[in-house]
């Protein structure tokens, strides 16, 4: 499933087919926009993004964001992988309504405290089943496309309990239902070279 | 060439939990027997409380083991490719006996009659389909005197629920009429297995302390159990588990009428012109020899024996020994006994010491106990909680999702839930089926060039779905006694080589159906028995050893009273 | 030269202390293995003959011992709950393993230990030994996951990730008779309090208690038991917690 792209040099992205996709939690218009200072829409990230390189969180920021915002949860997602689709590259929830948007290479590992300005933001399981982001490591062949959705809610989750595990892409679309004001994406590709 | 040897009234192949009993009243009967067993003698000293060794190098799995150079292989349909894996068991005097779990179970009245049962109750079309499941040519209180006599001579501690038809709430209320009490009181609790008792009560069923041919305190001048946590896939430091090579071995062996000869691998039975067993022939040190003998058990557990009926072929047995009527290697079923369910507690379960044969045990749904009707299987399942915990196991444990498996919060997580989390061990009805076979591999063998046993089967309808329902009950069990978090294994597919395996010489009066009559004798050859799981048509909700051993005792003095007629033909 | 050590049996057992790899008889009567025990030690840390703060291993390279040391470091590391793998002597557990039950692992290492440092270098821009730790647990995360660039390891980097776990977890929590879980170092991580041979139903209660102290004893402390003897065999699979009753 591919994105509908606009001209180069803007990174806001208008996925017309969404509206039909199984995969997005299409409950609110989409009214955010999402950047990155090294994420450009439609094209290959770079990368320091991924395994094969240093597999740093990318920085992302997002605008327009609807009033009344309290969380934010941040997906990174596969719609081409995973058993079913999409497979999950990173869940990131309970970041404060006051931010605007991630510094590159957040922690990865739990003990390390969120920056400034993220306090309380907690990384949910992947599809490693890991607190953190790990990025694209398609099979060789055709790039894939990775959808960093942004999520604005107009309620606070609950803090994880002790002895209960993060929450992981599935629980969240379930405990955002009637919760979302709105959304945003930024779509970046990645591909592997066929091994010689 | 082999070397003749002077004949002998009984030959036993293998001295495992089933020959190391048929042994003693033998002997004690005046009868001559030479057991022929494949491995060698291991004792106290060779059972260090050692995970590496006895866990996860597989001590006695080692390379050199006759079981592992014919491990079986396994697929679960005759249109799949049959696979290798390795082989659960163990070769020495005393078998498997020697380091096994040694609960020890009577199976239920029920398990002697599901299809008059069942037909009874819920009407013939509740047989699952494609099962060949008979009644046994007896019930219960045929083999009841026989039980007991496992229960003394060797030494099981328990407490009885049902003495003669009197009820005793603190064992089990489901049980068959039994005539005594055990022996010996059961394996204490801990403070868990109180806990789990506690809720099982709390749910309205009837939990009890589980049956083990181990000494809750000294029995028969041997120790009581030490409890040190070594016990599953260890043997006993101090003899309290009750192997066949700590109590009926060397008490055949001081009648003076017993000879154990050891590494010696049984390559053939071999018959004589009138189509009766003659004795058999075996391999010891790369020399052949002939063991001439008038009787011939068959007691190399259930995958050996189907394979030694089948690599035995003779004019009188083109298809093998006893295997005219095509029943060798049929009705073969390992028993459902994993799918278990994985619970996390909020607290220390103190399982550091212990074993895998102290627990509570809850037998509410386990056989016909409770209603069918609005259920679409038959036969139910033993819950059971038991202890069994040892460090580097214990590190592996699933982290539930709230850990990585390595690195510093690891290392918290680990730190404070390595004694936290408890796995169920569930035995199951488990049925014959028409699909699910022994044979012969076609192309692997061991090395001495003999095919190794092909198991076809997997576990059907029936039995998964009873999987699935242990599941739920254990569940509900664990989170009356507090987990707060409740994982699930799969409810089974193919059915590998194991520890309980059944079938392959089946028990039945019928000919065209059971390889061997109901005294353990094989229908076509008349001084030919076999011994163990091979011979048992249903599993019951229990591990087989108790009943093989009862049985084995059975045929052992059937012989002895019936002696001038067997050794007639 | 330095006055004769006297040398307890429980040392000897470990291959502690013991200078120089010339095999030293046991006492009669003890039946020890020629490689697990360590009769004939590597030259312990201090001893003379080896490089200043350096453990000479029998097996593995240096530079082998090197990677896999800094990389057992953070699968278990020392942290603020206490010592880890290193401290452990994890290293020594699987060095002399490779000698016998794990001898069929010595490909392994040897091509799995080159990967992860080429993967260190392709993807972070240095050899693991130059990575911070965080780097390095990033490293490890891509190579436990298999979702390394293709083509630097041969078959699967998630297969060598969990071998090394494997054996790392073996040599924390095992006996330390095999070289590892020095000082019991892993037996009290886990709060597990030590291979007894009695268990009393009085010791129950002290457990359940909290007040079981550990006893820091090895298995082999107990002369009345026949010390496992090294095999070289493939065999080497968990059967822990299979499932299956006996």
């Amino acid at each position: 499933m591919r994105s509908l792209l606009t001209a180069a040099g803007s990174a806001v992205v208008m996925c017309a087919s969404l509206a039909a996709s199984p995969l997005f939690a299409q409950t609110a218009p989409q009214t955010i926009t999402v950047t990155s200072p090294t994420l450009v829409a439609g094209q290959t990230m770079p990368k320091q993004h991924t395994p094969d390189g240093r597999n740093d969180s990318p920085a992302l920021s997002w605008s327009n964001v609807p009033a009344g915002t309290k969380e934010f949860i941040v997906i990174c997602e596969d719609p081409e992988a995973g058993n079913p689709p999409p497979f999950v590259h990173w869940v990131i929830y309970k970041i404060p309504g006051s931010a605007k948007g991630l510094p590159e290479a957040l922690p990865i590992d739990t003990a390390t405290p969120m920056p400034a300005g993220l306090e309380g933001a907690v990384q949910g399981l992947n599809g490693f089943r890991r607190p953190v982001y790990r990025g694209p490591a398609p099979p060789p062949g055709n790039p894939h496309p990775y959808h960093f959705v942004v999520y604005a809610l107009d309620t606070a989750l609950a803090a994880p309990k002790a002895g209960v595990p993060a929450m992981g892409r599935a629980e969240l679309l379930e405990a955002m239902k009637g919760h979302v004001l709105g959304q945003g994406e930024l779509v970046a590709m990645y591909g592997r070279n066929r091994t010689q | 060439m082999a070397t003749n040897l002077k004949g002998t009234d009984v030959v036993v192949i293998g001295l495992g939990a089933a020959g190391g009993v048929a042994v003693l009243p033998l002997a004690q009967a005046g009868i001559d027997v030479i057991g022929l067993e494949a491995g060698g003698v291991v004792t106290r000293r060779d059972f260090a409380p050692d995970e590496i060794r006895n866990n996860v190098r597989g001590w006695p799995f080692l390379s050199s083991h006759k079981t592992n150079q014919e491990a079986p292989t396994f697929r679960a349909t005759a249109s799949a490719a049959a696979v290798r894996g390795g082989h659960p068991m163990m070769n020495a005097v005393g078998g498997t006996s020697m380091h096994y779990w040694a609960q020890h179970w009577r199976l239920n009245p029920w398990d002697f009659k599901v299809v008059s049962e069942t037909k009874r109750r819920y009407g013939a079309n509740r047989i699952p389909k494609g099962s060949t499941v008979e009644d046994w040519p007896f019930g219960y209180d045929e083999i009841e005197p026989y039980y007991d006599k496992i229960e003394y001579e060797l030494g099981v501690s328990g407490q009885a629920g049902n003495i003669n038809g009197t009820i005793d709430a603190r064992g089990n209320p489901f049980e068959g009429p039994r005539k005594r009490a055990y022996p010996m009181p059961p394996l204490r609790w801990t403070a868990f297995h109180e806990k789990m008792a506690a809720a099982a009560t709390r749910l309205g069923w009837h939990p009890f302390p589980g049956p083990a041919a181990i000494n809750s305190r000294s029995y028969q001048n041997r120790s009581g159990c030490m409890y040190h946590g070594f016990c599953n896939t260890g043997g006993c430091h101090v003899e309290a588990k009750n192997s066949t090579a700590v109590t009926t071995i060397p008490r055949a062996q001081a009648t003076g009428k017993l000879k154990v000869v050891t590494g010696a691998t049984v390559t053939e039975i071999n018959v004589d012109s009138q189509g009766l067993a003659s004795g058999v022939t075996y391999v010891m040190n790369g020399e052949t020899f002939f063991q001439p003998a008038k009787v011939v058990l068959v007691a190399s557990f259930t995958y050996e024996n189907s394979r030694l009926l089948l690599l035995s072929k003779s004019t009188a047995y083109p298809k093998g020994l006893s295997n005219n009527h095509g029943q060798v290697g049929r009705h073969y079923f390992s028993h459902h006994q994993g799918a278990p369910v994985t619970a996390l507690f909020p607290f220390d379960i103190k399982a550091w010491y212990g074993l895998p044969a102290q627990g509570v045990a809850v037998d509410n749904f386990a056989d016909d106990n409770f209603d069918h009707a609005s259920y679409d299987f038959i036969g139910g399942c033993n819950l059971w909680a038991m202890s069994d915990r040892r460090p580097i196991s214990a590190s592996g444990m699933n982290t539930l999702g709230l850990a990585p498996n390595w690195g510093s919060q690891w290392k918290q997580f680990i730190r404070e839930n390595a004694d936290r989390t408890h796995s169920s061990y569930n035995q199951k009805t488990t049925l014959p089926y028409e699909d699910n076979f022994l044979d012969l591999d076609p192309t692997v063998k061991d090395p001495l060039g003999l095919p190794v046993i092909r198991i076809t089967g997997e576990f059907k309808d029936n039995e998964r779905k009873i999987a699935q329902f242990s599941q739920d009950k254990m569940e509900q069990w664990y989170r009356e006694a507090g987990a707060i978090q409740v994982t699930r294994g799969p409810v089974g597919g193919a059915m590998g080589a194991s520890t309980h395996a059944y079938g392959g010489t089946r028990m039945g009066d019928n000919p065209e159906t059971n390889v061997v009559n109901r005294w353990g004798m094989s229908h076509e050859v008349p001084n030919l028995g076999v011994l163990g799981g091979s011979v048992m048509g249903t599993s019951g909700a229990r591990n087989p050893t108790h009943t093989m051993q009862a049985l084995a005792w059975r045929t052992a003095d059937h012989i002895a009273k019936e002696w001038k007629n067997i050794v007639k033909g | 030269m330095d006055a004769p050590k006297i040398i307890s049996r429980r040392a000897l057992l470990r291959g502690v202390g013991v200078a120089g790899a010339a095999a030293v008889a046991a006492p009669a009567g003890l039946l020890v293995s020629t490689s697990d025990a360590g009769a004939a030690p590597a030259a312990a840390q201090t001893s003379a003959g080896a490089a200043a703060g350096r453990q000479v291993y029998q097996h593995l390279t240096a530079s082998e011992a090197e990677l896999l040391e800094a990389m057992v470091d953070r699968l278990i590391p020392a942290d603020a709950l206490g010592p880890g793998a290193k401290d452990a002597g994890v290293l020594t557990y699987i060095d002399r393993a490779l000698g016998s039950a794990l001898a069929s692992s010595r490909a392994a290492y040897t091509a799995g230990l080159a990967a992860l440092d080429r993967y260190a270098s392709a993807s972070r821009g240095q050899g693991f030994l130059a990575l911070n730790a965080r780097d390095r647990d990033s490293v490890l995360m891509d190579v436990e996951s298999g979702t390394v660039t293709p083509g630097i390891f041969t078959g699967n980097s998630t297969q060598f990730f969990s071998m090394v776990l494997g054996h790392t977890r073996q040599g924390m929590f095992g006996d330390p008779f095999y070289g590892g879980n020095k000082d019991f170092i892993g037996w009290d991580l886990l709060r597990y309090p030590g291979v007894r041979t009695t268990v009393t139903a009085a010791d129950q209660k002290s457990l359940e208690a909290d007040q079981l102290k550990p006893n820091h004893r090895s298995a082999y402390d107990n002369e009345m038991f026949v010390k496992a003897t090294a095999r070289n065999d493939a065999h080497d699979q968990d059967h822990n917690g299979d499932g299956h009753g006996h």
